[in-house]
């Protein structure tokens, strides 16, 4: 029984400790609608590698032909260099795959879910962040 | 079969529970991020602990739990009910602040913060943090996110180092008191001295531009705060804070101990570079809200 109780109050902690980092960024769930995911796909204009905060600029290109230019926030570099990331990673004229949280204005811009590379590579890797916090479901913020 | 299920959920349970707390006590061992040494190239006795002494508060300190951090201010050391709608605006815990006076409800109500009940997305705040403007104290040590401070102590002074925006702040122990009529500081003017085992700061002279925590609650030029620090065992600081402040709360702030503990880390290099952040709200954050320069 005393063992059970335990365990109820494990569980309320564990899920108290991961569900928070979900809210925790600066704005993010006022900026971005967290209960909305998209999957884009298109070519990186520009790799913000930047302190405190770092973002992609990329090109999304429909089938008619027209471009949109698209924007995605991350987290800062101490962490994101934590997740496998680095101011190598991307570079102009990579083409990527990226999902994130869509802005509440309708503007083309994204919270980062992640983004996987021409090659395959699907970052920010999953494990710790330079804060501790982890990165279950909210990887890069 | 039920019981069994339960009790695989309750290790699944605990696993996750405190795993989040060793990643807290792991900090900084897995990257490689600026300003940091790789673990092979650092000797190999660093970690090797040194006598304890209460009065010794050197090293390299930060908030034992992540969780909570985000929802709570600088005198509050509980992690609050984020959903729970019907806890003041301001701050929800034991030691939400005392009421404002005329003075400070203006002041509050002119903040827009971009965490709490209040949040409005950081394009459309004026939160400090958006553009790496000073944050001052005690702001700087709770906006550290889990991220280390470390503490150096000197003949006549300590020197508390913030990883977090690279903050240094200076307490004076040669014996001077505080100053009077000063030119107000960022970080204002801070004395301490040893009572038993509780070393005991003294600040006044802060800038009255800087919010107490990221929820937007102020404070005035004439804010005395007074900290009391104390190094129970080697691995462990506590903090108790008071902010009297009477232009703008009626009574004093007393907060709730805070607890530290030490790092297995360094600092490592993480500013807050104003032209980086400028470009990157230009390009991201204010295009988000439709704020972004033309």
């Amino acid at each position: 029984m005393k063992f059970k109780s335990a365990a109820c109050l494990a569980l309320i902690l564990a899920f108290a400790l991961a569900g928070v980092p979900l809210l925790a960024h600066h704005g993010t769930g006022v900026a971005y609608d967290t209960e909305k995911t998209v999957t884009l796909k298109g070519t990186v204009t520009e790799w913000i590698w930047a302190n405190p905060h770092c973002g992609i600029l990329f090109d999304v290109t429909d089938d008619k032909g027209n471009v949109e230019h698209w924007g995605a926030e991350l987290g800062n570099p101490h962490a994101l260099s934590m997740s496998g990331l680095s101011k190598d990673i991307l570079k102009p004229g990579d083409k990527i795959t990226i999902s994130g949280h869509l802005a509440k204005s309708g503007a083309p811009r994204i919270v980062l879910r992640e983004f996987t590379t021409a090659d395959g590579r699907t970052l920010p890797e999953k494990g710790h962040k330079g804060n501790g916090a982890l990165l279950t479901d909210e990887p890069g913020q | 079969m039920r019981n069994r299920f339960i009790d695989l959920l309750a290790i699944l349970a605990m696993v996750l529970a405190f795993s989040a707390v060793t990643f807290a006590q792991t900090y900084g061992t897995k990257g490689y991020s600026p300003g940091a040494w790789k673990p092979e190239e650092l000797p190999k006795d660093l970690s090797k602990p040194k006598p304890y002494n209460s009065h010794d508060l050197a090293g390299v300190w930060s908030s034992p739990t992540k969780a909570g951090y985000f929802e709570r201010h600088a005198l509050n050391d509980k992690w609050l009910d984020i959903k729970d709608k019907s806890i003041p605006d301001q701050m929800r815990s034991q030691t939400y602040p005392p009421p404002m006076t005329e003075w400070a409800k203006a002041k509050f109500e002119a903040t827009k913060p971009s965490y709490g009940p209040r949040s409005v997305p950081p394009g459309l705040g004026n939160d400090d943090v958006s553009t790496c403007d000073p944050m001052g104290y005690p702001r700087d040590l709770y906006e550290a996110n889990l991220r280390p401070f470390e503490i150096v102590q000197a003949s006549d002074r300590v020197l508390i180092h913030m990883q977090y925006h690279d903050i240094w702040r200076t307490i004076w122990t040669d014996g001077r008191g505080l100053p009077k009529d000063a030119d107000l500081a960022w970080m204002g003017y801070s004395v301490g001295k040893w009572d038993g085992d509780t070393f005991v700061i003294m600040s006044t002279g802060y800038d009255d531009r800087t919010w107490l925590d990221h929820f937007g609650n102020p404070h005035s030029d004439q804010m005395v705060l007074v900290e009391r620090w104390r190094h129970p065992d080697a691995d462990t600081l506590t903090l108790d804070m008071t902010i009297t402040d009477p232009k703008a709360y009626t009574a004093p702030w007393v907060g709730e101990t805070v607890t530290f503990v030490r790092a297995k880390a360094a600092i490592f290099e993480e500013l807050c570079v104003p032209s980086e952040e400028e470009h990157f709200n230009d390009k991201i954050r204010d295009a988000a809200v439709g704020t972004a320069k033309p």
